[in-house]
């Protein structure tokens, strides 16, 4: 069983770190497009658009690189769980407004829908999984044997 | 013998040239016909792929473009260029396109005047077809003789499905998509794009 929490624990942070920084690095590749995605949401003021599309991305890349060191995992991914959260938030909000606007997650064209909402949701798994692992462990140790 | 860049990277094969261009944005050449507004060697290029017929296309042609052309094409910073991308469900847009690619052959001063002319009366012809009507009001009664016989012209197809390929070649999907390069970056954005933004960024880039 402790073999396959480390499997699982390994893996929910390659996928974690992965999702990151690619998505991190398409966001520097295109401030603009970033930008533009961040305006059509019509939640930000126009003055946070570009100091927001400037930092964020890099928010995103030392997220992806701690999670792949490993440094103090349980906090980095509750980081990464309050991140996705909120741009999931984010994403539907601009959908039941009726906004027609770019999910801005990994460039540009992918407009927000049910699946894009549901692909961001699938993403918050990994995390929370890293978040609740030890709590997961104990659980799982005080179930009966069969 | 001088051997400039664009040279060598025709002298390449296509993976090779694109490695050997980075981190410039495009080996793409651009033509002086095509270009609406500004200099070829501006600091940050322009790439539109519109439909005369979609409304997106309008607002981003009525709203930002024509604040660009106004604004920052005349000081250099900006090299705006069109290409045509008649959707297939949209009926009277290639005839439409075919007359501004026949504009674009008079002048810059015609080409955008008959742009500016079919975006503002879109809902009118689009319902009828009656583009000529519209391009009538846009330049004089010389020029609108010469863009009726240049559109009878078969390379003004051809120039229409050059772009229509282009446009393939860079997946686009829908309109308007326009490829921002600057600062050997080339940024894709599907959909419109406020002008206060664009202009920000065309100034932080151009500083």
């Amino acid at each position: 069983m402790a073999v396959a929490y480390k499997i699982l624990h390994w893996f929910c942070r390659i996928i974690l770190a992965g999702i990151f920084l690619y998505s991190g690095y398409v966001k520097i590749k295109a401030p603009l497009e970033f930008a533009s995605s961040l305006s059509a949401y019509q939640l930000f003021p126009a003055k946070l658009i570009f100091p927001i599309a400037d930092y964020f991305p890099w928010v995103e890349i030392l997220l992806g690189i701690v999670l792949l060191i490993g440094w103090k995992i349980r906090f980095v991914a509750l980081a990464a769980a309050g991140l996705l959260s909120f741009f999931l938030c984010i994403l539907a909000v601009t959908y039941f407004r009726g906004i027609e606007a770019d999910c801005g997650c990994f460039g540009s064209g992918d407009r927000i829908s049910p699946f894009t909402l549901a692909r961001d949701f699938m993403m918050l798994l990994p995390a929370l999984f890293l978040i609740f692992e030890p709590q997961l462990r104990m659980w799982r140790q005080t179930q009966p044997q069969t | 013998m001088r051997i400039t860049r664009r040279k060598l990277l025709r002298s390449l094969p296509g993976p090779f040239a694109a490695a050997a261009l980075w981190p410039f944005a495009s080996a793409q050449e651009i033509k002086t016909e095509q270009i609406l507004g500004g200099k070829p060697d501006a600091p940050v290029r322009i790439e539109v792929f519109s439909d005369f017929q979609c409304p997106a296309c309008r607002s981003l042609y009525l709203d930002t473009m024509k604040q660009v052309l106004r604004d920052d094409c005349p000081e250099d910073k900006v090299c705006l260029i069109y290409h045509e991308f008649p959707l297939k469900n949209h009926q009277f847009s290639r005839l439409a396109a075919r007359y501004s690619l026949a504009a674009q052959r008079l002048g810059r001063r015609q080409w955008q005047a008959v742009m500016e002319s079919l975006y503002t009366s879109q809902s009118q012809w689009s319902i009828d077809g009656n583009i000529d009507v519209i391009v009538a009001k846009a330049i004089s009664v010389e020029d609108l003789q010469k863009v009726r016989k240049l559109i009878a012209e078969a390379s003004i197809n051809d120039a229409v499905n050059l772009d229509l390929t282009l446009g393939n070649q860079k997946e686009i999907t829908s309109t308007p998509t326009m490829f921002i390069y600057a600062g050997g970056k080339e940024q894709k954005i599907v959909g419109g794009l406020e002008y206060s933004l664009l202009k920000e960024y065309i100034d932080r880039v151009v500083k």
